[in-house]
């Protein structure tokens, strides 16, 4: 089991937080939704596993590379 | 018999060449999971057409080593994937860890030559600790061994190479593995410079194998893996499906193949698929899927560059390329890795004789500091100057969004053979709301803005674009299998039988 860093892909605003520490999620899943150029862009998971953070609130600021959650799977 | 004893000696040699790095080595690798390099050609080729070269190979710098080097650590020669000739080269990490040496590099020249010069793939099965020491050490060693083939990592794109990463892959392995057009890679593997104990003793920096060069760094980070795989198998499987899509050198079109039963059967949902608000993103490679001959998407780089997709695949049982913007990711907008990824493709592509179809759905480039840091605009130019390269047959689909300087990279106006749109297609010089912006000067909410908004949005409907014959067709998102099978037809090469100029040849491997 490794802990897994999701980071969001593009700088922009989350719209949405769709997963909280401890839930079970598989690869493909989005953890968070961005808004940004006037899209909702999800920030997936590659890998399954288990939700150990989420590390961002709707309407923070996020930036590209940023870790928005960490899982491990 | 008068040659008895001779008979007898050959024989032995041939025993003790077959037997590697000896039983006991062969036994802790099968206790580890692993093949040893004589399974792995067992699975790659069609059975019984192995033939060796240099099966009595041995050191060529140290003849007293001849009994622990059998066949030098690298196991060359001919075969068959699927009926079709190929060479290989496969390492027997169990002899010197399958380190190159003279007699080794002599058998590599010698399968990149002999597929160069008779037009077959070349398969490279790497796992290996690197040079071989002390054989490259000092300057008389150096001048010996390296540098003295200068044709060694030329890559003219005359055939396909495809490799393999298995365990440790240092060194010949990792060269080859960024010099081949497909390169998949097992978990577990390391591809790097160096290993992490010279690395540790040179620059006093502890590291792992796996974040020095394991495969998520190469999935994801560097893009020098096309695919990563759990199981040996499943790279091995990979390299045989990889060369199905392709011909067995660059003056042939690639081979045809049955259309699977199902094939287009999902076509009358595929523009289910798409969700009817703009803002909203969807995985354009469930379009894909739908659109190209059942289970034929083989995917490139799939964790690499996500906003684009670049995959092999078959339309109508022909080989083609697909070039799509996936708005799942970055909402479809094209950053450096995508672009990147997607050059790689088209170099791929258009040296092999495999047409291009292009789907379309971005805002276009990617914007912003981290955008420009990685270098954007020379990747985007990479790009803009490998579609105006091309010379296989290219197709260009508007799916939904085609904004900007992409709008021209996706096979805009004239950079494809025939531009068709869904009715859905939009298309201007940027994305409406900002668009309103600044022509307007109005944001949301402001007195206005609505009105101005919507007229911006109606300049950017299909309709514009038909009409000057900027798409030659729009279509029913339906029949967009059937459109592009009759004119990939169309759009054949029939004056040079399939074949084109191939005028990105010796594009880098990597950039």
């Amino acid at each position: 089991m490794a802990k897994i860093e999701i980071k969001s892909e593009i700088t922009g605003t989350v719209w949405q937080v769709k997963a909280q520490p401890g839930d079970r999620v598989e690869a493909g899943d989005a953890l968070v939704v961005i808004e940004s150029m006037k899209m909702e862009i999800p920030v997936l998971t590659e890998d399954g596993g288990t939700v150990l953070e989420i590390r961002v609130k709707e309407k923070d600021p996020v930036a590209e590379g940023q870790v928005v959650a960490v899982i491990e799977g | 018999m008068a040659f008895e004893a001779l008979l007898a000696e050959y024989e032995a040699r041939r025993a003790k060449a077959l037997a590697g790095g000896g039983a006991e080595k062969y036994a802790k690798r099968k206790a580890a999971g692993m093949w040893n390099a004589r399974e792995r050609i067992a699975y790659l080729t069609d059975e019984g057409s192995f033939i060796e070269s240099g099966l009595f190979g041995s050191s060529g710098v140290y003849p007293e080593q001849a009994d622990e080097t059998p066949t030098d650590g690298k196991l060359a020669g001919f075969a068959k994937i699927n009926g079709r000739d190929i060479c290989l080269v496969v390492n027997d990490f169990t002899v010197k860890g399958a380190s190159t040496s003279a007699t080794n590099s002599k058998k590599i020249a010698h399968m990149k030559r002999t597929a160069t010069e008779r037009g077959m793939p070349l398969v490279l099965i790497g796992e290996s600790t690197g040079a071989r020491l002390p054989d490259a050490m000092g300057s008389r060693g150096m001048g010996l061994l390296l540098g003295n083939d200068n044709t060694q990592f030329r890559r003219t794109r005359e055939i396909p190479m495809a490799a393999a990463a298995f365990g440790p892959s240092f060194g010949s392995s990792t060269w080859l593995m960024c010099q081949s057009d497909f390169a998949v890679m097992q978990k577990g593997a390391t591809m790097a410079v160096s290993s992490p104990r010279l690395v540790s003793m040179a620059l006093g920096e502890k590291v792992d194998a796996e974040d020095l060069g394991g495969w998520r760094l190469h999935a994801e980070i560097t893009g020098l893996a096309d695919q990563v795989v759990d199981r040996e198998e499943e790279a091995l499987d990979a390299i045989k499906k990889f060369l199905s899509y392709l011909p067995s050198h660059h003056m042939e079109a690639p081979p045809d193949a049955p259309v699977p039963a199902g094939s287009g059967a999902e076509m009358d949902k595929v523009f289910d698929l798409l969700p009817e608000s703009r803002t909203q993103v969807y995985d354009m490679k469930r379009i894909i899927r739908c659109i190209v001959d059942k289970d034929t998407l083989f995917e490139m780089k799939p964790r690499f560059g996500k906003s684009a997709v670049t995959a092999l695949a078959r339309l109508g049982g022909k080989s083609v390329g697909i070039v799509a913007n996936n708005p799942l990711h970055r909402g479809g907008a094209l950053d450096a890795d995508a672009c990147r990824k997607i050059v790689d493709f088209l170099v791929l592509c258009d040296s092999f004789n495999v047409p291009i179809v292009m789907l379309v759905d971005t805002p276009g480039f990617q914007i912003g500091t981290e955008a420009e840091k990685a270098g954007a605009p020379g990747k985007i130019m990479n790009f803009m100057n490998a579609v105006t390269l091309l010379t296989v047959p290219r197709l260009s689909v508007i799916v939904r969004k085609s904004y900007g300087r992409a709008y021209v990279c996706m096979g805009g106006g004239r950079h494809s053979d025939e531009v068709a749109a869904w009715p859905t297609a939009e298309v201007s010089f940027m994305s409406p709301e900002f668009a309103t912006r600044i022509v307007h000067g109005v944001g949301p909410g402001e007195p206005g803005f609505e009105q101005a908004f919507a007229d911006i949005c109606k300049d950017s409907d299909v309709w514009g674009l038909a009409a000057v014959y900027a798409a030659q067709a729009v279509i029913r998102p339906h029949e967009t299998r059937d459109y592009l099978i009759r004119m990939l037809d169309v759009y054949r090469l029939r004056i040079t039988k399939g074949v084109g100029q191939h005028l990105m040849r010796t594009w880098p491997t990597s950039y």
